[in-house]
């Protein structure tokens, strides 16, 4: 903890560091109630390697923000095995930080667009310190907020929010950014926009993604792998899909195409054949 | 990009064209059209009122307002008026006070701690129908009639609508809003410091407003009953005396200063807490 303070951004040598995977999760089991217990996740097995973008694929109610939620350990596993970095998850903590699709709620609407940024270090008591100031700079001018930092978040749009968010948590250099379904609510442009900046910050930070969404395209616009969950209840990830292509991906790619059919497959039951045409 | 240009130009001459050029901001217009309207209303209610002064009740169950007025001056000079307006106020002020002090740190606990509000809300909830006036014979009988009395009675107005809201808004607290903090490192100090008590600020004022009204609900019987200075107590005496006008004088007093008082309220809170009131 005091080395952090020390040295400013311990970041490169931090993933340089590690191999093993991030997250191992085995058998694990989630259930919900006491009277009438819901059991939401069942023989979930998943593996996230470090560096790695996965999205978690599935329909709603099929319990993948259940599963962000324990690996963000809001939530306590009922059964099996879950763990960061070969150690279990007690609770919540700066290395997993979570991003959440309502921004009006997750962000302190009371705080300029800078001070939410700095937020993250000011509960560490770190805002004053030389190398995090740059760190804070850095962040607003990565996703584009500089000019904006003395307004609040009722002043800038939707996308923006989002922006911010996301200049939020890189801020206290987390290990893990745990998304979820962060732009289901923007519409299509602004969310297409989001989708390249996220990957560009992705490719420049070399963070760990965990990405939970219900749109296949989506999936397949940012993904390394795409864990495909069954339908709830008693959900697991049913299939793992691996995407080889180069990024900026091309949704014309008849590759995408085929893989998109087979997905739409997976999800809805819907064979191949129809998607096609 | 040249065809774009010229298309909005010309569409620039045409509301040109259309509109006549204004002298006054659409914000200034507002304005006046408020006023306007504000002005009109009490010009309403004076007519009504000399109306039903003069053909309908006679002048001395209803005084018209040139008789209140004329009552009024002589009340002013003597400064019995400004005494009695002062001492009201200070029964309100620190009455007041204690009851938003009170309410607002008790509201924060039990907003947080499960156990304590499981304890106390079914007493709040219940006792909250006492209304100050009901308080009065034993609020007497516990504090006689001094200024602790009236104290007492302001207070048991405004504590239970601030604990109330206070509570209200640390429970709408967004959920979302303080997991995000979990995950930046929080502690549950620095949560409660830094996100439950500012998001509960809209919610804090709201009750603080609604107490403010019933501080001045509260000390008027209290000071009919039990008083010998006060606006309450100028009431009970011109009764006695059956001097309508200058009830009257009271009674429209009572409006002004409360509705100055609030106003006040409203202005300094939306100047000082502005960015913490605009979102809920």
């Amino acid at each position: 903890m005091d080395m952090r303070a020390e040295a400013p951004s311990p970041r490169t040598e931090r993933a340089r560091r590690r191999g093993g995977p991030v997250f191992s999760i085995k058998g694990l089991l989630k259930v919900f109630g006491d009277d009438k217990p819901y059991v939401a996740l069942k023989d979930v097995e998943l593996t996230v390697e470090n560096g790695e973008f996965l999205c978690l694929l599935g329909a709603s109610g099929c319990g993948k923000s259940t599963l962000l939620n324990l690996l963000a350990g809001f939530e306590k596993p009922s059964g099996g095995e879950l763990l960061y970095n070969s150690k279990p998850i007690a609770g919540p903590g700066r290395e997993r930080v979570m991003f959440f699709q309502d921004a009006n709620a997750a962000l302190l609407p009371w705080q300029t667009v800078q001070q939410n940024v700095e937020f993250g270090l000011k509960l560490q008591g770190l805002l004053h310190n030389q190398g995090w100031r740059e760190r804070i700079e850095e962040c607003l001018e990565l996703v584009g907020l500089a000019e904006h930092r003395h307004k609040v978040p009722s002043e800038i749009s939707g996308g923006m929010r989002q922006r911010l968010q996301i200049a939020r948590a890189l801020a206290v250099e987390p290990d893990v950014l745990l998304m979820d379904e962060p732009f289901a609510a923007l519409d299509a442009i602004t969310r297409r926009r989001m989708h390249e900046a996220l990957l560009d910050v992705w490719q420049r930070e070399k963070r760990t993604v965990v990405f939970v969404t219900h749109d296949i395209m989506e999936a397949l616009t940012l993904a390394d792998r795409i864990a495909v969950m069954s339908v709830g209840p008693g959900s697991r990830i049913a299939h793992i899909i691996e995407i080889k292509q180069p990024r900026p991906r091309n949704p014309a790619d008849p590759e995408l195409g085929h893989l998109f059919a087979h997905l739409e497959h997976l999800l809805h039951g819907v064979s191949p054949e129809e998607s096609m045409q | 990009m040249s065809a774009v240009v010229s298309s909005d130009t010309l569409q620039h001459e045409k509301t040109q064209k259309m509109r006549r050029p204004r002298l006054l901001s659409a914000k200034q217009r507002e304005i006046i059209r408020r006023l306007g309207f504000i002005a009109t209303s009490f010009l309403m209610a004076f007519v009504v009122w000399y109306v039903v002064s003069y053909y309908v009740t006679g002048p001395f169950l209803i005084p018209p307002p040139s008789k209140v007025i004329a009552a009024f001056f002589p009340m002013a000079e003597s400064g019995q008026l400004l005494n009695d307006i002062g001492m009201s106020l200070s029964r309100v002020a620190v009455g007041y006070s204690f009851g938003s002090v009170i309410g607002l740190t008790l509201g924060l606990f039990m907003g947080r701690v499960r156990v304590l509000h499981d304890l106390l809300d079914p007493i709040v909830q219940t006792a909250r129908f006492l209304s100050p006036t009901a308080m009065i014979p034993i609020v007497i009988i516990w504090f006689g009639i001094g200024e602790l009395a009236k104290y007492a009675l302001v207070f048991w107005g405004t504590v239970s609508l601030v604990l109330i809201n206070t509570i209200a808004g640390v429970l709408r607290t967004p959920k979302i809003r303080q997991n995000a903090a979990l995950c930046l490192g929080a502690s549950e100090a620095q949560i409660f410091r830094l996100i439950v008590l500012p998001s509960a600020v809209p919610f804090i004022v709201i009750g603080m407003r609604l107490a403010l009204a019933s501080a001045f609900v509260s000390i008027i019987p209290a000071e009919l009953l039990a008083a010998d200075s006060g606006l309450g107590y100028l009431l009970q005496q011109s009764s006695l005396l059956l001097q309508t006008d200058r009830i009257f004088v009271a009674l429209v007093v009572i409006c002004v200063v409360g509705f100055l008082t609030d106003q006040l309220f409203y202005w300094s809170t939306t100047l000082f807490l502005r960015r913490y009131l605009a979102v809920v």
